[in-house]
């Protein structure tokens, strides 16, 4: 186990680490930048029947589709209206771009490498196979999320969540 | 380093590219070439032809580092240079080592880019070429020795001292036996080298004679072929066509923009329209009334524009359409090849007529529409076309022939698949499927419904399973793949006659009609082609069987599906009436019960399984005039999930 999350951190190069800091209830997360193209404000969802639980539907932005992913649906946390700090962070991952919800987007930080730490066991119910660590500036702490996990996801979890919806009858 | 090899897996795409194309040239010169064999005659045109490309295959898997294509292609252009030099007579036996080894070649191919596994009998394959072409090389060298043509009998002596060792000795003998028995019963002699050269069209190669011939059978001299072929080559391409190979993705990212086009000019009028019917009311406001004389020229100046805009902006959308379009012929030809294939295997003898190969449509349904026609002529050749003692028979002559035609007609191109065979038999397809149980003895059937059967999932005809068809697969797979490309399928039938098939299909899948409707507040799109009519139905005409709604709709019990409930859905039930499209799928009705209809539209297709994965019922998204998206249901996959695993199926059972 701790040599899996070794692997994790290890994949954070470079002395300092720049994110793009986000809300999501009380804990504050971070996606490595040079994965995040854009930040958007709220749009329209287009909700897909029987899309996967935690895909919230399909935006137009600028002609392209593109998914959109409820991180609180996929952490299982509360689900919430939108507010008008409520942003989508469109992420680039190999080929694919997936939109993320986030409560609010609050700044760009760079955490020194030194500064990040292994993911504890738990944080907040979100399982550790999206952390890659926590990064701590000042008081605050960071967790800093792996998006390819995020979008990907583990499979199991994945049929778990399509199970647990009512079947068609 | 990444430049590098980034550069490599663009060259090893223009490969593919490249060698797709030069291995379709190749099977087209050598059918060319097998009519050639009767006569026993080559026609140097066509051997240099296939000279070329293989010289080109292999130039470039030699830079790739591909050796085993590199090393194939090499092997079969000595043959081919043999052929070329008419030190082989061009046989039947060469003909198919030929074919063979351009099946193997492109195995080599695919394997080598990596969509394939490595082909197994290579090796073996290699061995059997090596024999033969050697058994020519060392002919020629014996003959020409003996004729004491340009060469010393100990030169051609040493050659084959050199070369005897890889030889089946007693081949070899009988080949030299065979050789020289045919040069004496031909008017002259073997035809030395050198005039057979001169009657060779005046092209660069034709400067390689200048040289003796060469008296080891090693390959080609370099430099000399090297040059040659690349500038045919050239001159080829540029005489046919000034061409430009784009990426497919770049056609879909530049309709994409159109399309983001199409929703800013669609504001734009939007706004023209609105201040122009602001302009035309008499407010009571006083200061839109004062101001009405400067901004009302502006309106109109507005709405022109928009106009204007509109109109480009349609014709951008069609040109791009059509330069997704590529003619029908990149698919009609392989099929030459695949007709002469199964003909052979069947012991028939076919003609493959082809026409209207340069009609054009959009490239998704030139890549789907190959294997449903590969099918269809399978069949034809198999069951259609009759063995030749039996058509001469009858009176016909004894090979068959297949037609392929294609055209436009109006927005639709039509495929027409005919044959002058026996036609389809009616009563023995009665009696098969009586036989698999597919209809009952009871059954009356028109002829029309008789030659449907055909396409009955598990049907054949055939006695004997063969590895070509009558598998049962084929007929309604054929029927399948072409109504999933909102095709429509035709047979006319004439015993003794021959088959027609017809088929039209929509010039292009990314554009379509579709009618817009509304289920729990979201926007759904149903394609117009599958619609029959849509109607308002009071709650009182909905009966139930065993639970599950249906309508009477012209004496026809029509199940009905909610697509709010299909989809999961927050739908309210109205309790007074329901608002029904009804779909057809394969003679089979379906009513889908929605919110609202929202008038027709145009609208343009994108995939959404890239994104979200395949969802049943879901066979992609559009984006519309306000910028909203909107889902388009797959009424194929709607209808038959619900037939299947859902209510309808209960209902219609239960209802009967």
């Amino acid at each position: 186990m701790a040599d899996v999350k070794e692997d994790k951190r290890q994949q954070l190069s470079g002395e300092v680490v720049q994110v793009v800091s986000f809300r999501l209830g009380s804990e504050e997360y971070g996606v490595d930048i040079s994965q995040v193209q854009e930040i958007i404000r709220m749009v329209e969802i287009t909700h897909v029947p029987r899309a996967p639980r935690f895909m919230e539907g399909v935006i137009n932005l600028r002609g392209q589709l593109i998914p959109i992913i409820d991180l609180r649906t996929r952490f299982g946390m509360s689900r919430i209206d939108a507010t008008k700090s409520t942003r989508i962070i469109v992420t680039e991952i190999g080929s694919k771009r997936v939109g993320i919800v986030v409560d609010s987007v609050s700044e760009v930080l760079n955490i020194p490498i030194e500064n990040v730490e292994d993911a504890p066991e738990m944080i907040a119910g979100v399982g550790t196979e999206y952390i890659q660590g926590v990064g701590k500036m000042d008081e605050r702490l960071i967790i800093m999320l792996d998006l390819t996990m995020v979008i990907s996801g583990d499979e199991k979890r994945e049929l778990d969540q399509l199970g647990e919806q009512p079947v068609a009858s | 380093m990444s430049d590098e090899l980034f550069n490599r897996e663009e060259f090893i795409s223009y490969f593919r590219d490249e060698a797709e194309e030069l291995l379709q040239q190749i099977d087209a010169d050598l059918l060319r070439l097998e009519e050639f064999v009767s006569s026993g005659e080559t026609d140097p045109e066509i051997v240099n032809s296939l000279f070329r490309a293989l010289h080109t295959v292999k130039g470039s898997a030699g830079m790739l580092g591909f050796t085993d294509v590199q090393n194939l292609a090499h092997k079969l252009e000595n043959l081919c240079d043999l052929l070329r030099k008419e030190r082989m007579p061009l046989s039947e036996s060469a003909v198919d080592l030929l074919f063979t080894g351009r099946d193997l070649l492109t195995e080599l191919v695919e394997a080598a880019i990596g969509t394939h596994e490595a082909p197994g009998g290579v090796d073996e394959y290699i061995r059997k070429l090596d024999q033969f072409t050697s058994i020519y090389e060392e002919t020629a060298h014996v003959i020409e020795g003996r004729m004491g043509e340009q060469h010393s009998f100990d030169e051609a002596a040493a050659a084959e001292e050199e070369q005897v060792g890889n030889v089946d000795v007693e081949a070899f003998e009988a080949e030299v036996a065979r050789l020289l028995a045919e040069a004496e019963s031909r008017k002259a002699p073997a035809p030395p080298p050198v005039p057979a050269f001169e009657e060779a069209p005046p092209q660069p190669v034709a400067a390689v004679p200048a040289e003796p011939v060469r008296p080891a059978p090693q390959p080609p001299a370099p430099a000399a072929a090297d040059k040659a072929p690349a500038k045919n080559g050239e001159q080829k391409r540029s005489s046919i066509h000034q061409t430009i190979r784009v990426d497919i993705e770049r056609l879909d990212a530049l309709l994409n923009l159109v399309g983001e086009l199409v929703i800013n000019r669609t504001r734009i009028s939007d706004i023209a329209n609105t201040l122009e019917r602001l302009m035309g009311t008499k407010g009571t406001n006083g200061q839109v009334m004062a101001n009405s004389g400067v901004i009302a020229p502006l309106a109109k100046d507005l709405a022109d524009s928009a106009g204007l805009l509109a109109r480009t902006t349609n014709e951008i959308q069609e040109s791009i359409m059509k330069v997704r379009m590529v003619p029908i012929g990149q698919v009609f030809d392989r099929f030459p090849r695949l007709v002469r294939d199964v003909a052979k295997a069947r012991g028939k003898e076919v003609q493959l007529v082809i026409s209207g190969a340069e009609t054009d449509l959009d490239k998704t349904i030139v890549d789907e529409v190959g294997e449903p026609l590969m099918h269809l002529l399978r069949n034809n050749v198999d069951h259609g076309i009759e063995a030749p003692d039996e058509r001469e028979k009858m009176g016909k002559p004894r090979a068959g022939t297949i037609s392929l035609n294609a055209y436009h007609e109006g927005n639709q191109i039509i495929i027409e698949v005919s044959d002058d065979g026996a036609g389809i038999n009616l009563e023995k397809v009665r009696a098969r499927a009586l036989k698999q149980g597919l209809i009952s003895a009871d059954d009356r059937l028109s002829d029309r419904e008789i030659v449907e059967l055909i396409f009955t999932p598990g049907f054949s005809t055939a006695e004997v399973v063969s590895d070509v068809s009558g598998r049962g697969v084929g007929m309604d797979v054929v029927k399948r793949n072409i109504t999933r490309l909102k095709g429509v399928f035709d047979v006319d039938t004439v015993p003794g006659q021959g088959t027609r098939f017809t088929i039209k299909l929509p010039l292009t899948l990314a554009i379509i009609q579709a009618l817009l409707v509304r289920v729990a507040e979201e926007l759904y799109a149903i394609p117009l082609d599958s619609v029959i009519e849509s109607q308002r139905v009071e709650m009182s005409d909905v009966r139930t069987v065993h639970g599950n709604e249906v309508i009477t709709l012209r004496g026809q019990v029509v199940p009905l599906v909610r697509i709010a409930e299909f989809f999961q859905l927050d739908g309210k039930r109205d309790p007074d009436k329901v608002m029904i499209v009804i779909v057809g799928l394969q003679g089979r009705q379906v009513g889908l019960v929605v919110d609202s209809f929202e008038g027709e539209q145009e609208i343009v297709i994108k995939p959404l399984s890239d994104v979200v994965g395949r969802i049943a019922g879901i066979s992609g998204a559009t984006i519309l005039g306000n910028g909203s998206i909107s889902l388009i249901i797959d009424v194929h996959s709607l209808v038959s999930e619900a037939y299947s695993g859902g209510k309808v199926a209960r209902a219609e059972f239960s209802g009967v």
